[in-house]
């Protein structure tokens, strides 16, 4: 039995440590200010009319949506480095003595990681729309409730890599990688239609690509997506479960016994 | 009545470092149990397997009626523990720290407040509750470790080394607090590199060495146990040979002889009394001048090193 109280009190802690990286938070802001203002706009001068047609007709929305999601991941994957931050000090191990089950925590910690990074990027989500427009009200309100799931999915799968590494140097040069990987390898930045087979095959698995075509779908940028809505909302769906799952079974099996680095 | 906790043959292996060895303790519903060892012997090793944070390599333990490697989520339910490190995140206040913990061992609102209010005031924290942890000194921090569990109250409460690091006022505070937890009903298991500290709170001790039990009874009892009712320290002005302690061994009512330090003898005796003239004239006859002789009572520290083989100096060193 899951208690949905407890679940609540462990993703507020984490929702409540998130507000105290002020600097990186407004960091984060700009750096997506800039990619808009800057990057996509003189990219979109560059594109040949033919381009524009493969991303639905206009590059820059089509760009300013998948800057969304990558912005979306990453601070959702920012609960991993909670985690070691908790190492050091213990907290880990207090956190494994209250009163609550190990499944409550590793959802309320997946819930709360992904959560605060929906919060925080919703400001910039509505700023995007409002630079694309909004066709379908309905089909937007899928998308937001795609992304959500695709939040408290990368969240976990921040928790499980954090979990199965238990060392915050390799963490942190793991992330570095995967981060490089699964945002090149995905239709974030530019249309499959561009890519070598061998990473169009590969961008067609990466749950980036399912969260940027859902909300480029709810944000009416139809003709860019690369599978059917429901492919990708299914797709978000069993990324988050695979990963929340996994959280738990890991979060049981490895952090107890200590070994932290 | 059961034991509300009991260990049967619980071990945990680091490697090929055995830190706990098929201990087996039981704990009274309602007692202070001390728990008392060298550093290493493995005192914070079996409590972190009671409260589930790391699960045994063999044997297991019962907390009330919970089998903590079956049932670890029931377990946690009943019991609590104020570490021996503060685990305290250095940018959170007491305040957020206390509140959240009150709040996720399933106090309401009002009663928290309530209570975390008290154990800030009464730790002397209130002024600095809104504090980063970051600035506070090592005793702080223990203040606020130790605050958890009075305020959480759960029906076994465990504290590991409650007052290391803490001032003289704040100790007998402390001890006064753990007393009251376990008067509203808690058992109490403590932790304690302090002799002194065991002896005035438990009810019961246990004395474990490299993960072993030595032995497990009442303080005075265990005073009682070790042969020779009396003790005698005598300082002398020159270090003492071996052969000399020998030699005392000898003197008819002395049980043994223990060097504390190369100067210090520490001797346990029956009848101190009838024998304490009789040890002055054998360090005349030997030319050992003696600086001072001092008789006393057992202490916890006699059990110790009577039962460790450690003297206390050798006992913190390790
Ligand atoms: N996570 C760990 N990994 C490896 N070895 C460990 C770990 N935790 C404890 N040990 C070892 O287990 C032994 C028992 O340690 P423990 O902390 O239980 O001792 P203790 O009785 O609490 O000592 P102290 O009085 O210093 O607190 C020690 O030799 C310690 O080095
Ligand atoms: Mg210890």
């Amino acid at each position: 039995m899951i208690s949905l109280r407890n679940v609540w009190i462990v993703a507020e802690r984490d929702m409540r440590t998130f507000l105290r990286y002020k600097v990186l938070l407004i960091m984060r802001a700009i750096w997506f200010l800039a990619q808009i203002a800057l990057f996509g706009l003189v990219v979109n001068k560059m594109l040949r009319p033919d381009v524009q047609d493969a991303v639905g007709g206009n590059y820059f929305h089509f760009y300013v949506a998948g800057i969304v999601i990558t912005l979306l991941y990453s601070t959702a994957v920012f609960i991993g480095y909670d985690i070691f931050e908790e190492a050091d000090h213990g907290v880990i191990e207090y956190l494994l003595s209250v009163p609550i089950s190990r499944k409550e925590l590793v959802l309320g910690r997946s819930i709360g990681g992904g959560l605060r990074s929906f919060i925080y990027v919703s400001p910039m989500m509505l700023f995007a729309l409002y630079l694309i427009g909004i066709s379908n009200p309905l089909q937007l309100l899928v998308a937001f409730a795609s992304l959500f799931l695709f939040t408290f999915g990368v969240a976990g799968f921040s928790i499980t890599l954090a979990v199965s590494i238990k060392s915050s140097d390799k963490f942190d040069i793991l992330l570095g990688v995967v981060d490089a990987l699964i945002v090149r390898l995905s239709t974030t930045l530019y249309p499959i239609a561009y890519m070598p087979d061998y990473y169009a095959a590969l961008a067609k698995f990466n749950p980036l690509t399912f969260a940027a075509d859902i909300f480029r779908w709810g944000a009416g940028i139809e003709s860019a997506l690369i599978t059917s809505p429901w492919t990708a909302v299914l797709g978000i769906v069993l990324f988050f479960s695979m990963f929340t799952f996994l959280g738990i079974i890991l979060h049981e099996k490895r952090i107890e016994g200590g070994g932290w680095q | 009545m059961a034991p509300i906790i009991r260990t049967v043959n619980l071990t945990k292996k680091f490697g090929s470092l055995v830190a706990v060895d098929h201990l087996n303790l039981e704990i009274e519903e309602g007692e202070i149990f001390g728990f008392l060892g060298p550093n290493g012997a493995g005192k914070t090793t079996t409590l972190l397997m009671l409260i589930t944070v790391i699960k045994p390599t063999e044997g297991t333990a019962y907390v009330g009626p919970y089998d903590v490697t079956r049932e670890p989520d029931k377990a946690r339910t009943l019991i609590g523990m104020a570490f021996q490190e503060p685990k305290l995140l250095w940018v959170s206040t007491p305040w957020d720290v206390l509140d959240w913990h009150a709040k996720v061992c399933g106090l309401s609102s009002e009663e928290r407040r309530k209570r975390v209010r008290w154990a800030l005031e009464e730790l002397g924290l209130w002024n600095e509750r809104h504090k980063s942890i970051h600035g506070f000194s090592g005793g702080m921090r223990k203040r606020v470790e130790i605050a958890k569990i009075l305020i959480q109250r759960p029906k076994i409460a465990i504290v590991d080394e409650p007052t290391a690091q803490i001032d003289i006022v704040g100790k007998h505070r402390i001890w006064n607090m753990i007393r009251a937890l376990r008067d509203e009903g808690s058992t109490i298991i403590l932790a304690t590199n302090e002799l002194y500290e065991a002896d005035v709170l438990s009810d019961r001790v246990a004395i474990i060495h490299k993960g072993k039990l030595l032995v497990c009874d009442a303080p005075k009892k265990l005073k009682d146990s070790i042969l020779g009712g009396d003790v005698i320290e005598v300082v002398l002005e020159k270090e003492v040979p071996s052969k000399i302690v020998e030699e005392l061994k000898a003197i008819n009512r002395i049980v043994d002889v223990l060097a504390v330090k190369p100067n210090c003898l520490k001797i346990y005796l029956n009848q101190a009394e009838e024998v304490l003239p009789r040890i002055t004239e054998f360090f005349m006859k030997v030319h050992m001048p003696v600086k001072s002789i001092q008789m006393s009572e057992p202490s916890l520290d006699d059990v110790f090193v009577h039962y460790t083989g450690l003297t206390i100096e050798e006992a913190q060193k390790r």
